[in-house]
């Protein structure tokens, strides 16, 4: 019975692993380009606190790093590295590379300000992408391979599946801490209002949303409201094994992080981008393809 | 045949090569879930290792916030909002963590700490003679600098000056956001 759940759910292709790497490294390319690099170097190392695994390197790097030199060297890096591991292109080495320096980035970025979550669950996809064989199909290296690779299918199911547990593991471990942290002082009637309305005060978020400020009006309900975020997170790994209610669980997701944009001007758009990897790639191949028979 | 259906299916055979991918997987799932299992249970975020923690302690009425507004003073004397997150986009969602730990002076409570702040602490005498906001001028320099690139030396939106103003949320109802606390401002 595990067989079956477990084959029906996760696509067992190179391809659909394929196409996960290219949509993992193309977020990363996307936002790398559209970021500005050079105005990140112009801020002073004096405010940097360095954290994790950043607190090994030293001073004199962070200083040769914060200029316009340094820190457009690191983006011409970055970019190179990530077209080519989007493109699938010599994979085995630039999924790695990608991953090194993206890792790095992300730890310089987070060395600023607070530790921020939006983006790790795409960088443990880049770890899962790093040490399998994702290069495979969808790439570069497949289609200028003479012979395609001999793997068993659960080389390419597993690392899915491995992703999809990553992305349950985000929200249901979540709500625990919440739950364990707050308990049901969580469920107060001014959790929502409170933290929603200190998150719309400033103008350091990412937007200047101010719908907060009503709902102090409708403060009675939120207690429920949170209720369903805290049950739809611990209920989210049933979006890896039962597909009738995906689709459900996916979506109540995007309703949720678009609601902390507009409530609390917090967006979480890497975290929302890795639903992709829930998409069953080979069924849409399959359908596209049987269509594209049909017409001709 | 998956190496699922050998999961469930222990007579199938598996060759050595199955073996050693499986042997593989694990070995990456471990790396992966042992340091989350950690970083849950500690309810601790080490870079890289991830504890979801995000908003776990929730909203608290009763609890003090303070908050910041960037404003600056333009040539033609309008004081306007300025949006920090256009300015050094790479920041977004972490600018206002950011401005709370440079006016908390915490790069200076590192165990090793820059060399540049090294230096002003020896000038200060100690932590405890220095002010809130050591760095924030130098911050608000970099995003002055950072906007007036954007406009033409002709305009009248240029910046002359550019300020960080501090308030506190602190009435505990739902009315009197505003209380003024400090302002940092810098000339440029």
């Amino acid at each position: 019975m595990a067989q079956g759940i477990v084959n029906r759910v996760v696509p067992a292709s190179p391809y659909a692993l394929g196409v996960v790497r290219f949509v993992v490294h193309g977020v990363f390319l996307g936002s790398t380009v559209i970021t500005s690099f050079s105005a990140l170097g112009s801020l002073p190392p004096t405010i940097l606190r360095p954290t994790g695994a950043m607190k090994f390197l030293p001073w004199s790097f962070y200083d040769q790093l914060l200029t316009h030199t340094g820190i457009l060297t690191l983006k011409t890096v970055m970019v190179l590295s990530l077209l080519l591991s989007t493109a699938g292109f010599l994979t085995v080495v630039s999924t790695k590379t990608s991953l090194l320096l993206v890792l790095f980035y992300q730890g310089l970025l987070r060395s600023f300000g607070h530790f921020n979550h939006d983006e790790m669950i795409a960088v443990y996809f880049l770890v899962v992408l790093a040490f399998t064989p994702c290069g495979d199909a969808f790439s570069i290296d497949s289609w200028r391979a003479r012979a395609k690779k001999d793997r068993p299918a659960f080389a390419y199911a597993y690392p899915i599946l491995l992703m999809q547990l990553l992305l349950a593991w985000v929200y249901v471990s979540s709500a625990l801490i919440k739950l364990r942290v707050a308990g049901v002082k969580y469920l107060s009637v001014d959790n929502l209002p409170a933290l929603a309305i200190f998150h719309s005060l400033d103008n350091l978020h990412d937007t200047a949303f101010h719908f907060a400020f009503s709902l102090p009006q409708v403060r009675q309900y939120l207690p429920f409201a949170v209720a369903l975020v805290l049950i739809w997170e611990l209920l989210f790994p049933l979006a890896i094994f039962w597909r009738r209610i995906r689709w459900w669980i996916l979506g109540l997701g995007i309703v949720f992080h678009v609601s902390t944009l507009f409530l609390m001007n917090i967006f979480f758009p890497h975290q929302l981008a890795m639903y992709l990897v829930f998409v069953d790639w080979d069924r849409l191949a399959s359908k596209k393809s049987s269509k594209t028979s049909v017409n001709s | 045949m998956s190496i699922i259906s050998r999961l469930t299916d222990s007579s199938a055979p598996i060759s050595d090569a199955e073996r050693r991918l499986i042997v593989k997987y694990a070995i990456l799932t471990a790396a992966i879930f042992l340091p989350l299992l950690w970083a849950f249970l500690s309810v601790r975020n080490l870079y890289p290792i991830a504890a979801w923690n995000v908003m776990m302690a929730g909203g608290d009425l009763e609890r003090g916030r303070s908050y910041c507004i960037l404003r600056g003073e333009t040539v033609s004397g309008e004081t306007i909002d300025v949006a920090p997150i256009e300015l050094t986009n790479a920041l977004y969602s972490r600018t206002w963590t950011m401005v709370n730990a440079t006016i908390d002076n915490r790069s200076f409570k590192l165990p090793s700490i820059h060399p540049q702040n090294e230096e002003l602490l020896r000038q200060y005498g100690g932590i405890e003679n220095l002010p809130p906001g050591a760095r924030i001028p130098d911050l608000l320099q970099v995003w002055g600098d950072l906007y007036n690139q954007r406009e033409p030396e002709s305009s009248p939106k240029r910046l002359k000056a550019i300020r960080l103003d501090m308030y506190r949320w602190e009435s505990g109802r739902y009315s009197d956001y505003d209380k003024f606390i400090e302002s940092w401002r810098k000339e440029l």
